[in-house]
């Protein structure tokens, strides 16, 4: 088996009549969503091989159907976040020359008005009748799914999956993690996120049963969903799993049947994986660090006391070296990693494919390790700011900040936050005589930038500290 | 006039709200795009309009127009 789709294929074989995905209290099994899958992907046919199609849907049954259906009739999937703005959108668009796109009534009009020129088609849930794969159906064993990621600057970068870098990741998901078909896995991630896609993929991959959830600010419906189902694994980021805490006094009812709720690098205050290993009564808490281009490169799970700060280990292959002039592992430097999880290349951008020398991927994180090689994370090398997973160039804010006539100069720097990990902080240096308000400013971000990029706080300044070339010095600020 | 600069307020953070559609007991879990960004957002913008400070534990304790006006009422 070589392909996402080989995977797919092989559980419907297995579990035809079993459920498949649970959305909105709607089931599906196997067998209706190879239907489904196979009917979207027959109508896909007249594209050429490894064409990229670009989904713009929210989670939904809809959304799985038409990533199995692009694979399927041998094309790539490029997943676009809802939450992106137009111009991103378009850029996204343009970069990666995508022939169609698919997406639903209610989010068409967005894509309507965006100014770029392809076919788009509405997903309109067909029957669930038997339909027979088109036999002239095209095998597409290499690129898989493309998915943007912030770069160090304003420009996106394409980082596109292979099929071996997929299963290379979800076996070692399935095997570090223990996934199999008895699972039921309750999922308010997005799918346009490799977090969100790699469960997707675990759980089909198992022949077990995904609970989909759209909103993933809704703990109480997500509690509910735990415990109407049965639920064995939960996933999500921090948090979630800190307002699930703050929510609600006793959740422990809710976590009965679950054998593992995982969660992703951003940092988790040491008081929740505590409190999520006192609450799990019959499991644990489980924790990766990854990137897009390196998906689960380490597994940390939190069974035992101890390490609570740490990311773990990585696993199958997987090497990880940090970087930095002492040569020590245990003292802080970059974090470099390598392994048949890690792209080759990003998507037509020979600029970022230097961050790939020999193999190793140049994350731009900043870690070290302890004496049993367990990893820990120390920040940036650079000013990427990272809200509650969503990685933020400063860039992008400082650019919609200073179209302001009564901004002079501004500055956005990350600071740490318990509930989200950082949260954005804007220095701002006004013009001369300038009267702007910090409501003003934070209106206009509102306006401009998509809703994880908008400031929490402002202070205004009259200059900022910078270096003998007149260079802003950000650590200062910091 | 507090009431109507929160409702301008949540019109500008949720811009794909109609105006005859905003309604003041209408919650959290109610509106299609009130994550927890969305939310910082709102509460940010409230401070600052209204010259408050608001807790981490009152933050997420204030979720619809109507809690966020008698928040504001108990406070200034």
């Amino acid at each position: 088996m070589n392909t996402i789709i080989d995977f797919f294929k092989n559980s419907v074989k297995n579990y035809p009549d079993k459920i498949a995905v649970i959305f909105e209290k709607n089931e599906i099994s196997y067998k209706q969503l190879d239907n489904l899958v196979n009917s979207l992907s027959n109508s896909l046919i007249h594209l050429e091989k490894a064409s990229i199609v670009s989904i713009y849907l929210e989670n939904s049954t809809d959304f799985v159907v038409s990533y199995l259906a692009i694979l399927n009739a041998g094309m790539i999937a490029h997943l676009i976040p809802t939450n992106l703005r137009k111009e991103k959108i378009q850029k996204q668009l343009e970069i990666s020359q995508s022939k169609l796109i698919i997406t639903s009534k209610h989010l068409i009009d967005k894509i309507n008005s965006i100014n770029y020129n392809c076919k788009k088609i509405i997903f309109i849930e067909s029957n669930f009748h038997q339909i027979q794969q088109n036999k002239l159906m095209k095998i597409n064993n290499e690129h898989a799914y493309l998915i943007f990621t912030s770069g160090t600057t304003a420009e996106p970068k394409g980082v596109i999956i292979t099929q071996s870098n997929t299963i290379f990741t979800t076996k070692n998901i399935i095997d570090v993690l223990k996934y199999d078909e008895f699972d039921v896995n309750v999922l308010p991630l997005p799918l346009t996120h490799s977090f969100g896609l790699g469960c997707l993929h675990a759980s089909l991959f198992v022949g077990s049963t995904l609970i989909l959830i759209k909103n993933a600010t809704n703990t109480v419906n997500i509690l509910k969903e735990i415990q109407q189902y049965n639920a064995t694994t939960f996933a999500a980021v921090p948090l979630t799993l800190n307002k699930i805490l703050k929510e609600h006094d006793d959740c422990s009812s809710y976590f009965k049947n679950l054998r593992l709720i995982i969660t992703n690098s951003t940092s988790i205050p040491v008081k929740t994986v505590e409190k999520y290993r006192d609450i799990l009564k019959n499991g644990f808490l489980a924790t990766y660090y990854g990137l897009t281009e390196a998906s689960r490169s380490t597994f940390m799970i939190f069974d035992k006391l101890g390490r609570e700060t740490s990311v773990g280990k990585p696993y199958n292959d997987v090497m990880i070296k940090i970087q930095n002039e002492s040569l020590n592992e245990l003292e802080t430097g970059q974090i470099l990693i390598k392994g048949d999880n890690v792209i080759k290349n990003y998507w037509n951008n020979l600029e970022a494919d230097k961050r790939i020398v020999d193999y190793w991927l140049q994350t731009g994180d900043l870690g070290h390790k302890d004496s049993e090689g367990y990893l820990y994370l120390d920040g940036r090398i650079d000013y990427v700011i990272n809200v509650a997973g969503e990685k933020i160039i400063p860039d992008d804010i400082e650019t919609v900040v200073k179209v302001l006539t009564d901004v002079e100069d501004v500055v956005a720097i990350g600071i740490k936050n318990e509930m989200y990990g950082e949260i954005i902080k804007l220095f701002v240096k006004k013009s001369v005589n300038s009267k702007i308000t910090k409501f003003e400013i934070l209106s206009q971000c509102i306006k401009n930038l998509e809703s994880h990029k908008v400031p929490r706080e402002i202070e205004f300044m009259d200059d900022f500290p910078k270096n003998e070339f007149g260079k802003i010095q950000r650590f200062k600020l910091k | 006039m507090d009431d109507v600069e929160i409702k301008k307020i949540f019109l500008q953070v949720f811009p794909d709200l109609e105006e005859s559609e905003f309604n003041w007991k209408k919650k959290q879990n109610d509106y299609e795009n009130w994550d927890s960004f969305s939310h910082l957002n709102l509460i940010t913008l409230i401070e600052e309009k209204f010259n408050i400070s608001i807790s981490d534990d009152d933050v997420i304790e204030l979720k619809s127009a109507e809690m966020i006006l008698n928040f504001i009422e108990r406070n200034k």
